[in-house]
């Protein structure tokens, strides 16, 4: 029983990293139309900055977030205005992937350059200490990758909801000709939103960057969930995103108790194919979705 | 009209076929060229990318549909022929045949799940084929050697030797692709061609207008697994050793993107012209680079350049630039008003005459003509 509580609180929390996580694809894809593929590379990028920044200064990790946020912030903006927008439109969504699949090669390949191939764990006072739950153990890392996650995620949500910008961003979302005729600047809105999705690349790193070692080529290993989370919430969907991410992440969890680590990653996978089976454009999505 | 035909299709014909000949007579004489076994080898891994190119290219080329996981077919088509050998002892070429045959088999519920989503979704799934094999091929040791690798039999005698053996890989993987470049081009010019570029084109039109698109998407597919297994198993063939880490990459999926894409995926020989390039430059780039990952930079660069400023290919690229060099093409007619009338009269005639196939024959070779 405590077992199967474990895997449920274990479960709940991965379920909220690959939330936050999903949500900067699902913003890349509602803005732009683009799947960007580069976003675990990104991801492991931030995770050797908050490494470096650790091993050098011997400062909490979470601090490289006042420099990474910003940093990828810019990069993200720069990526759309100097790359992304100047695909053809007609190949846009096909090209994108190409672009940023290289990308994604690019920093793998400058991580192994500069900081080579060895495999880097940052070591934490706290780092081993863990918290008694209702009979289940959770390791204090967890929780705080958990809680940035929740806190980045509820950030999102406010700022969509509750500023101009956010008014504009969801109306650059859901009808980019509409938005421009009420006199939204879309090139800019799709600028900035490009921008937070990678900010929230560099927060999903910092915290996995907590209680995992990283090495250059682990991103492979994070696209396909990450990929399988979209379709199956339904690209572009923000909402379903979420719940896609926090069902599947649960599952993993779950699946580990009969199955062992490795075939319960399968599970994304089998959600994936059954998904495109029963519902192509995914079970939160628009019929957009199958368009791209 | 005719003349603005000629400028604008390209080569005249007899220069196509010298063109073919060399390409044939440097294939064929490149192993006795070759100064040490070592650039043999590299030629035969450079005619190995080549043969994926290709059968990549009967699902990119034709219908548009990038995949970036076709290392999945050339990977499970390595491994059946390797386990049917260790596990059966049948023939070995026999196996290689069987393999492709299997993986044509799997290839019909994957395209059937796979091709119901277009653009970005069909990457993803691409993607994720990949991914999963990698974890299934990785973790099921006792059948597939797992981490530790499958060693496949040789095909050949012991007592031929490894540059013997090289050898007859190289004209065994040039063989397989002039069955390969033969059926893309037959393809190319038939009613079934024709349907799969009108999806790439517009699907919903072509679907609109009566094309059955799933059903000539999938046979695509099928047939652009099967011929991606047959590469990959005759590569397993020839190396001897599989690994799932290489066998299921994605590397090795955009490098099949890349060298189509580089070369044009619109063109017969484009795949073919970018993995003699792109083959070129990872052989060099590993030996120059290979303890670091830069030659993983060059790749992502290289990539970059080629979506980014040449997303049509090179022979298209070329195609533009020795147009610019040559007498433009006129905006006023090169021919006399009473020509044009008479060469309107004998087409009046012969639509008159019951010949609508000769007319929609002529307006498709027109518009051929007109594009690049």
């Amino acid at each position: 029983m405590s077992l199967l509580l474990q895997s449920l609180v274990l479960g709940v929390l991965l379920g909220g990293l690959y939330a936050l996580l999903a949500a900067g694809l699902t913003l890349y894809f509602g803005v732009m139309r683009v799947v960007m593929i580069a976003h675990s590379a990104f991801l492991i990028l931030a995770a050797y900055l908050a490494w470096f920044f650790t091993s050098s200064t011997g400062l909490d990790p979470l601090l490289s977030l006042l420099v990474t946020v910003p940093l990828f912030f810019v990069l993200g903006v720069a990526m759309q205005r100097l790359l992304i927008s100047r695909l053809r439109p007609a190949t846009l969504t096909m090209m994108s992937v190409l672009l940023t699949f290289s990308i994604a090669l690019v920093i793998e390949g400058m991580l192994g350059f500069v900081f080579s191939g060895t495999q880097r764990r940052i070591r934490l006072p706290y780092g081993g200490q863990s918290l008694e739950f209702f009979g289940a153990n959770v390791a204090v890392v967890k929780l705080i990758a958990f809680g940035l996650a929740a806190t980045s995620l509820l950030a999102l949500y406010l700022l969509l909801k509750k500023t101009q910008f956010g008014q504009a961003l969801r109306a650059t979302i859901q009808h980019p000709e509409a938005a421009r005729l009420v006199g939204i600047n879309t090139e800019r809105v799709a600028g900035y939103g490009f921008g937070l999705g990678l900010a929230t690349a560099a927060i999903g790193g910092t915290a996995l960057s907590l209680d995992s070692t990283i090495y250059p080529s682990l991103h492979w290993h994070w696209i396909g969930p990450l990929m399988a989370i979209i379709v199956v919430g339904g690209l572009g969907s923000i909402p379903g995103a979420a719940i896609a991410a926090l069902v599947l992440g649960l599952g993993q969890s779950l699946l580990q108790i009969p199955l062992g680590t490795t075939w319960a990653q399968t599970f994304f996978y089998l959600a994936l194919f059954a998904t495109l089976m029963v519902r192509p454009q995914g079970f939160f999505g628009g019929r957009l979705a199958q368009r791209f | 009209m005719t003349r603005a035909t000629t400028r604008g299709g390209g080569l005249p014909t007899a220069l196509k076929a010298l063109g073919l000949l060399a390409l044939v007579a440097v294939v064929l004489a490149f192993p006795s060229m070759a100064p040490d076994p070592f650039i043999l080898s590299v030629g035969v891994v450079i005619m190995s990318y080549a043969v994926l190119a290709t059968s990549w290219n009967f699902v990119g080329g034709f219908t548009g549909y990038i995949s970036l996981g076709h290392a999945a077919y050339s990977g499970l088509g390595g491994y059946a022929t390797g386990l049917l050998i260790i596990h059966t002892g049948i023939n070995p070429w026999l196996a290689l045949l069987a393999g492709g045959a299997v993986v044509a088999l799997l290839a019909v519920p994957i395209g059937i799940a796979s091709l119901r989503v277009r653009g970005a979704s069909f990457v993803i799934v691409s993607i994720a084929l990949v991914l999963i094999l990698l974890l299934v091929f990785q973790s099921w040791g006792s059948f597939t050697g797992g981490s530790n690798g499958l060693r496949v039999p040789r095909p050949f005698d012991t007592s031929v030797l490894r540059p013997e053996q090289h050898e007859r890989f190289f004209y065994l993987h040039a063989a397989l692709l002039a069955v390969l470049l033969l059926a893309w081009w037959a393809i190319d010019r038939s009613r079934f061609g024709m349907g799969l570029k009108a999806v790439r084109e517009d699907e919903d039109k072509a679907q609109a207008l009566g094309v059955p698109t799933f059903t000539y998407k999938l046979v695509a597919f099928v047939v652009s697994a099967f011929f991606t297994a047959l590469a990959g198993g005759l590569y397993a063939l020839w190396f001897g050793y599989l690994d799932p880490i290489f066998q299921f990459s994605i590397l090795v999926g955009s490098y099949m993107v890349l060298m189509s894409l580089l070369g044009g995926i619109r063109s017969l020989f484009g795949p073919l012209l970018g993995a003699v390039i792109v083959g070129y430059a990872v052989e060099y780039f590993k030996n120059q680079y290979g303890d670091t990952q830069f030659h993983l930079v060059a790749m992502g660069l290289l990539l970059a350049l080629v979506v980014l400023f040449m997303p049509d290919g090179i022979i298209p690229a070329l195609g533009q630039l020795v147009q610019r060099f040559r007498p433009q093409a006129a905006s006023i007619r090169e021919m006399t008003a009473e020509d044009l009338a008479e060469q309107r009269r004998t087409q009046d005639a012969a639509d008159e005459a019951g010949a609508p196939t000769t007319t929609s024959e002529r307006t498709d070779r027109e518009t051929e003509g007109v594009r690049p």
